[in-house]
């Protein structure tokens, strides 16, 4: 979960990190009233789930207090990335001496911690890791451990800082290391950490992502305004719904609806149709034990897609029973009902009982049945996929 | 012959008594798995399918032997679990609930490092010695016992490359679920090389995905295999910068994409495969 940069910021000062003041506006005549009081130049910085803000613009600079509410409104009618802008945070104008790059994140490959520290700062890290390593410092910390004085002291340095500047620096690299702990972030980043003309240290910007699985161990975010929030940018009208449904959902731009079971196929499949000259028209992901519903629903969003012409279907009934899927394939089709032709494999835990609900419907109904092609362990999921990539020409052949 | 489970395991079931804990104990014992018994605490003295339950692991471990550990509890009581395993001497634990936070999985892993423990997942179906024990969730149907091993993060890639091997006869020595989770107990270097010390794999298949770090880890030690490794992963046409399911697969800016990932693999040594149906072809290749 990505915090925006007021909500970081809001935790720096909670952890004895300097910040500028600021203030968030919802309007630019919020704006404008912030920048009055502050009475000096200011920065407006728009407030969205997304790095390259500065680059598309989202970062402006006002010295003139006349011209903030005009500016501020271009902001509030900006998207970037696809995210609208609904809040802005003014600050008054730092005056800069240096920008440096001070972060925690997980070591993933050796199961630890580690800050990274760099005397530049305010541009992209992962671009200066590539082009520059070497001024980069990476300090693993244990699990469980602590920064000590020394990590401080090394830290500093790297961040190009005189030990006359160690008092103000210390507390800032302990803070963010023990926030990062402590509300278990996946990476906590001040960049730039800012060292003003006046010899201040001063938080000018914040990126934090916190693990969304230990967000019920922190109650106190709620309090602060802090929820599970949806991080995507733009979504497609069906994204929307499958969003609103619980399901993830990628729309692509082929003609094979993806009907998979869980995320490991779902992928592979993917690439499956491509390998046997096909394209899927979507990525979708059933989750580990789907009820009837959510596979009934999870097919309404590949029926009603104009832009398939055959879909996928595939089941290994693990933690999914088989039985379970065919109730739900079932539903569907008397509910909905199927309007393009679709393939399927199913097997796994309780196939037996899965098939025999099959054959009990399409007994009752088997007009219901007519798209609808159903197969067993016997066809290697390959032959599934290539049936679908035949039945989409067909049915564009016949358009 | 298998690795980490056979049919001399002791396996305990902690969350015994619950939904999922209940369901698969019966599963796993209708397989011929060896459960000895099992922990909810406040539930001791009572018993599931016959097996005695315990109100922590140290009980369990002193009054049947247990050895190996199965996890069916809510993701936030898994470090607790875990680590209560840990340290009652089970050298072995299978966490299968997924979305484990991620500072309790570093822990955990901490914890099994230091006493020599394995842990898989979060987030895995299991493990599977075919014909001697069933671990977590895998449905039986797909699994034979054989000759090859098989490693892989996704339980359903699992499925389709055992029902693979198992029509074209080879079988399964042992099949290995890392799980789905960003931060994994194992990784694919360590199951690797627990297969290269088997005499009876003669093969491994891994399986891996677009994003995060464990299959490049591996590279290094393919390259110091003896045992043959077919590689395969999923996500070469996945569009770049999209969520693609599983928390671990999202590519990380430029690290982490199919293609890069099995380049790596191939480069050290594996046998890349396409489709499921290109393994029995490699092995039969390498006369396997």
């Amino acid at each position: 979960m990505r915090l925006y940069e007021f909500e970081g910021k809001g935790l720096f000062s909670k952890y004895g990190i300097p910040i500028p003041d600021g203030k968030i506006a919802g309007s630019g005549s919020e704006a404008a009233a912030i920048a009055k009081e502050f009475g000096r130049p200011v920065v407006l910085k728009a407030q969205v789930l997304t790095g390259g803000r500065g680059k598309a613009g989202g970062i402006k600079i006002v010295d003139n207090p006349e011209q903030v509410g005009a500016v501020a409104d271009e902001l509030f009618a900006m998207k970037i990335k696809g995210f609208p802008v609904t809040r802005v945070l003014v600050e008054p104008r730092l005056d800069i001496a240096r920008e440096m790059y001070l972060g925690v994140t997980i070591d993933r490959i050796n199961y630890r911690f580690v800050v990274i520290a760099s005397g530049e700062g305010g541009v992209d890290i992962e671009e200066t890791a590539e082009k520059s390593p070497d001024k980069i410092a990476r300090r693993p910390i244990e699990v469980g451990d602590q920064v000590y004085n020394f990590d401080a002291i090394a830290i500093s340095k790297k961040l190009g800082l005189e030990m006359s500047h160690f008092k103000a620096a210390a507390p800032i690299i302990r803070g963010l290391y023990r926030l990062f702990v402590e509300y278990d972030a996946k990476m906590a980043e001040i960049n730039p950490l800012v060292l003003t003309s006046g010899g201040k240290l001063l938080a000018a910007d914040s990126r934090i992502s916190l693990d969304d699985d230990a967000v019920f161990r922190h109650p106190d975010l709620a309090e602060m305004g802090i929820e599970k929030r949806h991080e995507e940018g733009e979504m497609t009208p069906r994204e929307e719904q499958a969003t609103e449904w619980g399901i993830p959902y990628l729309d692509l731009d082929g003609s094979i609806g993806m009907f998979p079971g869980g995320a490991g196929f779902g992928i592979m499949g993917n690439d499956f149709i491509h390998y046997y000259g096909g394209k899927p028209a979507n990525f979708m992901d059933s989750g580990g034990g789907p009820s009837p519903e959510r596979l009934a629903r999870m097919l309404v969003l590949l029926d009603e897609n104009p832009g398939v012409k055959a879909i996928f279907g595939a089941r290994f009934g693990g933690i999914s029973r088989c039985d379970d899927f065919a109730k739900g394939v079932t539903m569907f089709l008397k509910d909905h009902g199927l309007s393009k032709p679709m393939v399927c494999r199913m097997t796994g835990n309780m196939w037996q009982e899965g098939v025999r609900l099959f054959d009990e419907a399409k007994k009752e109904n088997p007009e219901l049945f007519a798209n609808f092609e159903f197969h067993g362990i016997e066809t290697p999921i390959e032959e599934i996929a290539k049936r679908a990539v035949a039945l989409a020409e067909q049915a564009k052949g016949g358009n | 012959m298998a690795i980490l489970v056979d049919k001399n395991s002791k396996i305990m079931v902690q969350g015994i008594t619950g939904g999922a804990g209940s369901f698969h104990t019966r599963r796993m014992l209708e397989y011929g798995t060896n459960i000895v018994g099992g922990t909810s605490p406040g539930k001791g003295g009572q018993s599931v399918e016959g097996k005695p339950v315990f109100d922590s692991v140290e009980e369990c471990v002193r009054e049947t032997g247990a050895d190996t550990s199965v996890v069916f509890l809510p993701a936030r009581f898994v470090r607790e679990a875990a680590i209560e395993s840990i340290r009652a001497g089970i050298h072995f634990i299978v966490v299968v609930p997924e979305h484990i936070p991620i500072h309790d999985m570093l822990k955990i892993r901490q914890e099994a490092v230091k006493h020599k423990c394995t842990v898989l997942g979060g987030n895995t179906a299991g493990i599977i010695s075919p014909g001697q024990a069933n671990l977590g969730i895998m449905p039986d149907i797909a699994f034979a016992p054989g000759r090859v091993g098989t490693v892989s993060r996704s339980g359903s890639i699992t499925y389709y490359i055992a029902d693979t091997l198992t029509r074209s006869k080879y079988g399964e020595s042992t099949c290995v679920g890392l799980g789905g989770d960003p931060i994994l107990g194992s990784t694919f270097d360590e199951i690797l090389w627990m297969f290269e010390q088997d005499k009876e794999t003669k093969a491994v298949v891994m399986t891996g995905e677009i994003g995060g770090v464990y299959e490049e880890r591996a590279c290094d030690t393919i390259s110091k295999m003896k045992t043959p490794v077919i590689a395969m992963i999923g996500g070469i046409y996945a569009p770049p910068g999209k969520r693609m399911g599983h928390a671990g697969a999202i590519v990380e800016g430029r690290m982490g994409t199919a293609r890069e990932k099995l380049e790596a693999l191939t480069e050290a040594g594996a046998h890349p495969a396409r489709t499921f149906l290109d393994i029995p072809d490699i092995l039969r290749k390498l006369g396997v």
